[in-house]
C-alpha cells in the first residue's frame, strides 16, 4: 500500500475508469481506422471521374474526424491517466515502470499523428494530390503504430504469459498470447468505425441523392472485413484467455446473485449481440442508401459504442480478481506476498503509508480498512455496492467471509489480523444501523469459535467411548 | 386465362418495378391472383415529412418495437412462470434457466424504456400540436394507450412476488380504495379480497398476459389505421411552406428502412442496460413481514404519488379529485385547442403544456429524491 486510495462515491474509481476509457476507445479506433479511410478515398478519388466532388465531401469528413479525435481523443485520453493512476496507482506503476519505453513512443506517434493530420488539413488545397496521398497514408501508418504499442499493454493486464516479476521480461510480457488476435481484431473494427463515420457524414449530403448513395455505400465496404474475420479471431482470442476467465464465463450463464462474476458473460454477448446488430444494420444502409438519414448513421455508431461497453467490461473482467493477472490483486496486493503468511497476518494499516493514525477496534478503523482494502472496486451505495451486499451479516459471519474471502475466486484474499476483520465486520454492520463494537464482534466471534471447538472435542470424545 | 384471373390495373402496371425483374414478377403475379392493388395504394399514400424536427416521428415506431420485444421475453418467460408458484418460478428462471436473467432484465428494461418512449411521443406530439382536428381520434387512442401501458406495468410488477412487488401494488391498490363510492369495491375486485395474496396472482396474471395484450394490439391496430387514413401531421411552420418547398418520404418503406438501424440500436440498448443493470429478485414476499425501507411506485407512477403528498389527510380527496382531473384535460385537448395555424389559444395551450412538462419532471424528480 504505497499510495492513497480513490474514494469515489456512488460510481466508484474503477466505473469513473470504465466509462472515461469506453468512450476513448471508440474515438481513438475512429481515430486511426479513419487514417485508412482517408488515404483509400484519397487514392481513389484521383481514379474516378467525379473524383472533385468525393474530395469536397472528404473535406467535410477530415473536418469532423480532425475535431472529433484530436479535441474528444485527446480530452479522454488524458482523463484515462488522470483516473487510473487515482484508481489503481499500484499497477499503474508498474505498468509505467516495465514499458518506459513503449509509453515514450506511443507518445511521439501520437505527436506525429496531430502534426501530420494537421499538414493534412490545413494544406488541403496548398498540397499536391501525391502529398495528400502521402500525408493521409503516413498518418494513418504513425497512428496504427500507437495500437501496435498500447495493444501490448492491455493485453499484457490479462495474459502476461511468460513475463514474472522475477523475469521481468519485457518482450514476453509485450508479445503475450492475446496480443496478435486482440491485434487484429482491433484493426478490423477500426476500419469498421471509419465505415460508420463515413455513413454519417454521408447523410450530409443534400440534394444529390445518387452521390450520397455511393458515397454510403463506399463506406458500408469498410465494415466487410470485420464483418467475416472478426467472428473468426474471437474464438482465437478466446482460446488464449486463462482458465479462471472461462470459468467466470460458464458460471454467468445463469443467476444474477453477487458473488461470482457472472456479469462478464452478460457483457461478452452484449459485444457478440452489438456485433451482429452493426453488420445488419450497415448491410440495410448499403441496400437502400437513401433511406439512410442522421438518425440511423447516429444508431449505427451507438451499437458500436454499447458493443465497445461489452467488449472492455468483458476485457476487465476477464482478469479479476487481479488487476494484471496473477500478478497484482484488484485490490493493490501482489501476488507474490499473498502468499507470505506471515505479511498477510500482520496489521494491515501498519502497511498503509498514507493512512492517518487511527485508534484500533474503532469504527474509523473499519472505514479504513474498507477505504484502502475494498473501495478500489466497490462503492458502499453504488456501483457494486456494499451496503446491500453485507445486509445480512453477524459478527462471526462477517469474520468468516473475510477471512476465506479469495476462496471464491473472484475476490482477493484479506490481508490483517483478526482485529481488522472483527473491525471492518463491524463497519458494515454499523452501515445497516447495527451498532455492534470492533471489539464486540470479536468477543462474539471468539465465543462461538469456542464452542465449536468444545462441541467438537466433545464429539470426539463421544465417538472414541 | 382463368376466369379467376384479375386483371392488373393500368395505374398498378405504371407504378410497379418493370415487369422482367425479379420483384415486378413477384407483385404481378401477386396482384393477378388477389385484388389487393387498392390496399397497396392505402399503405404506399401515407407520407412523412421531412423537417428539422422529423426524428420525432419515429418515436411510436421505437415504442412499437419495445413492444414487439415485450411479447417475445413475455412469451419466453411465461414458458417457465407458474402463477402458482410465482416466486419460486422467477427464482428458477433467474438461478437456473440458461439466459434466462438476461429475458427477465430484457423485459423489464424494454417494459420501461417503452414507457418512456411513449410519453415522449405524447410529449412530441403535443409540442407538434398534431392532436388537433382531424385528429382527435389518434390522440385519445394514443393516451388510452399510455393508460393500458401503464396498467401492463403495473400488473406485471406483482407477478414476480418478491417483497419489492408486494409492497408497492399493495400501496397502489391501497390508494385506489381510498377513491370514494367505487374505490373499495374496485380495489377488492383487484385484488381478489380484502389484502393483495396469491388470489391477486391469478387476476394480474390473465389481466398482464391475455386481456391487456388483446386490448393494447387492437388499438395499437386502430391507432395506426387513424394514422393512415389521415396521414401524418406537419407542423404549421412546414404547412405553411409553399407546395415545392414542401418534401416527403414515403413511410413504406423509405423512412421505415431507414428507422431499423434505430431499433437495432434500441435493441443493443436493452442488452448494454440488462448485462450492467440486471434486474434483481428480492426476496419472496412476506405479507406479515414490514415493508422494505423507502418502498415507492416505479418511476412512471410517482408524479402523481409525490403530488399527493401535497395533500394530506382530509385533502387527499380533493388531490384525487384533481389528479382525476388531468386525465380528462389531456384527452378534451383536441376540443379545446383547434386553431390552424396556431392562434393565442393554441399558445396559452403550449405554456401550459410546458407547465405540465416541468410539473410533471419535477413532481417525479422531488419522488426519486425523497
Amino acid at each position: 500500500m504505497n499510495y492513497p486510495v480513490w474514494n469515489f462515491p456512488i460510481l466508484g474509481g474503477s466505473l469513473v475508469v470504465a466509462i472515461i476509457a469506453i468512450i476513448h476507445v471508440l474515438i481513438s479506433h475512429l481515430a486511426i481506422g479513419g487514417g485508412a479511410f482517408l488515404a483509400i478515398a484519397e487514392i481513389w478519388s484521383n481514379k474516378i471521374s467525379d473524383g472533385e466532388k468525393v474530395r469536397k465531401w472528404l473535406h467535410k469528413f477530415t473536418t469532423f474526424f480532425l475535431v472529433y479525435t484530436t479535441v474528444f481523443g485527446a480530452i479522454t485520453g488524458v482523463g484515462i491517466w488522470f483516473s487510473i493512476q487515482l484508481a489503481s496507482p499500484e499497477a499503474t506503476s508498474l505498468l509505467i515502470h516495465q514499458f518506459v519505453f513503449a509509453w515514450a513512443t506511443e507518445w511521439v506517434t501520437f505527436i506525429g499523428e496531430l502534426t501530420v493530420l494537421y499538414l493534412y488539413y490545413y494544406g488541403w488545397n496548398s498540397n499536391s494530390r501525391g502529398m495528400q496521398v502521402f500525408l493521409a497514408v503516413a498518418y494513418f501508418v504513425i497512428a496504427w503504430f500507437s495500437l501496435f504499442i498500447i495493444n501490448g499493454i492491455l493485453t499484457f493486464m490479462l495474459t502476461p504469459g511468460a513475463w514474472t516479476l522475477d523475469n521481468k521480461e519485457i518482450a514476453w510480457g509485450f508479445f503475450n498470447p492475446g496480443y496478435t488476435p486482440s491485434l487484429l481484431i482491433r484493426t478490423l473494427i477500426m476500419f469498421l468505425l471509419a465505415g460508420l463515420a463515413g455513413i454519417m457524414i454521408a447523410t450530409f449530403i443534400k440534394d444529390d441523392d445518387e452521390f450520397k448513395s455511393k458515397m454510403i455505400r463506399f463506406s458500408a465496404k469498410w465494415v466487410i472485413p470485420a464483418a467475416v474475420l472478426v467472428p473468426v479471431l474471437t474464438v482465437w482470442y478466446w482460446l488464449t484467455l486463462p482458465e479462471s476467465t472461462l470459468k467466470f464465463y460458464e458460471a454467468g450463464i445463469v443467476g444474477v446473485a453477487g458473488g461470482k462474476m457472472e456479469g462478464i458473460t452478460r457483457f461478452f454477448w452484449l459485444a457478440v449481440i452489438s456485433g451482429a446488430l452493426v453488420v445488419l444494420g450497415t448491410s440495410i444502409a448499403a441496400w437502400k442508401p437513401k433511406t439512410v438519414h442522421f438518425s440511423t448513421a447516429i444508431s449505427l455508431l451507438l451499437i458500436a459504442q454499447v458493443g465497445f461497453m461489452g467488449a472492455e467490461f468483458f476485457r476487465e473482467m476477464a482478469r479479476k480478481p487481479y488487476v494484471i493477472k496473477g500478478v497484482l490483486y484488484s485490490n493493490a496486493l501482489w501476488a507474490h506476498k499473498a502468499e507470505d503468511k506471515a505479511y498477510m497476518n500482520e496489521p494491515y494499516l501498519s502497511h498503509a503509508k498514507w493512512a492517518p493514525k487511527v485508534q484500533p477496534m474503532t469504527l474509523e478503523h473499519g472505514e479504513w480498512m474498507f477505504r484502502l482494502q475494498c473501495a478500489t472496486c466497490h462503492t458502499l451505495d453504488g456501483y457494486r455496492s456494499l451496503t446491500p451486499r453485507t445486509e445480512n451479516w453477524t459478527p462471526s459471519f462477517g469474520v468468516r467471509f473475510l477471512e476465506n474471502l479469495h476462496e471464491q475466486g473472484v475476490m482477493p484474499p484479506f490481508q490483517g489480523t483478526l482485529q481488522d476483520r472483527a473491525a471492518l465486520t463491524s463497519y458494515f454492520m454499523h452501515l445497516h444501523g447495527n451498532d455492534t463494537s470492533p471489539g464486540a464482534v470479536l468477543d462474539t466471534y471468539e465465543k462461538e469459535e469456542k464452542a465449536k471447538a468444545e462441541a467438537m472435542n466433545a464429539s470426539m470424545k463421544e465417538a472414541q467411548k | 386465362m382463368d376466369k379467376n384471373q384479375i386483371q392488373i390495373p393500368a395505374d398498378a402496371e405504371a407504378a410497379l418495378p418493370a415487369a422482367d425483374t425479379k420483384m415486378g414478377k413477384f407483385y404481378r403475379a401477386l396482384l393477378k391472383r388477389y385484388p389487393i392493388w387498392p390496399v397497396i395504394q392505402f399503405f404506399m399514400g401515407k407520407k412523412v415529412p421531412e423537417h428539422k424536427h422529423s426524428a420525432w416521428y419515429m418515436l411510436g415506431g421505437i415504442a412499437l418495437f419495445f413492444f414487439v420485444i415485450q411479447i417475445i421475453t413475455g412469451i419466453l418467460l411465461m414458458i417457465y412462470y407458474k402463477p402458482g408458484q410465482p416466486w419460486q418460478s422467477v427464482n428458477r428462471i433467474v438461478m437456473e434457466v440458461p439466459f434466462g436473467a438476461l429475458i427477465r432484465s430484457m423485459h423489464h428494461w424494454s417494459a420501461n424504456l417503452m414507457i418512456l418512449t411513449l410519453f415522449l411521443h405524447m410529449f412530441s406530439t403535443l409540442f407538434m400540436k398534431a392532436y388537433r382536428p382531424p385528429r382527435e381520434g389518434t390522440w385519445i387512442t394514443g393516451f388510452i394507450l399510455l393508460t393500458l401501458v401503464m396498467l401492463f406495468g403495473f400488473s406485471g410488477y406483482l407477478l414476480p412476488w418478491d417483497d419489492l412487488a408486494f409492497f408497492a401494488v399493495r400501496i397502489g391498490v391501497s390508494e385506489m380504495e381510498k377513491l370514494p363510492i367505487l374505490g373499495p369495491f374496485a380495489a377488492d375486485l383487484a385484488r381478489g379480497g380484502s389484502d393483495v395474496s396469491m388470489e391477486t396472482i391469478g387476476r394480474f396474471y390473465a389481466l398482464h398476459v391475455v386481456v391487456l395484450p388483446l386490448l393494447v394490439l387492437a388499438l395499437i391496430g386502430i391507432h395506426l389505421l387513424f394514422v393512415q387514413i389521415q396521414g401524418v401531421s406537419e407542423p404549421d411552420t412546414f404547412a405553411a411552406l409553399p407546395e415545392e418547398k414542401k418534401k416527403y418520404r414515403r413511410f413504406f418503406s423509405d423512412f421505415m428502412i431507414g428507422e431499423i438501424p434505430v431499433w437495432l440500436f434500441m435493441f443493443g440498448l436493452l442488452i448494454a442496460l440488462s448485462a450492467a443493470m440486471p434486474r434483481e429478485l428480492a426476496p419472496e414476499a412476506n405479507p406479515m413481514g414490514a415493508a422494505p425501507e423507502g418502498i415507492k411506485p416505479e418511476w412512471y407512477l410517482l408524479a402523481p404519488y409525490q403530488a399527493l403528498k401535497l395533500f394530506p389527510g382530509h385533502f387527499e380527496l380533493i388531490g384525487m379529485a384533481l389528479m382525476g382531473l388531468a386525465p380528462l384535460v389531456v384527452i378534451a385537448l383536441p376540443f379545446l385547442d383547434k386553431e390552424v395555424p396556431t392562434g393565442k389559444r393554441g399558445e396559452l395551450i403550449t405554456k401550459m403544456a410546458i407547465g405540465g412538462l416541468i410539473g410533471f419532471l419535477g413532481m417525479t424528480i422531488w419522488g426519486l429524491l425523497s
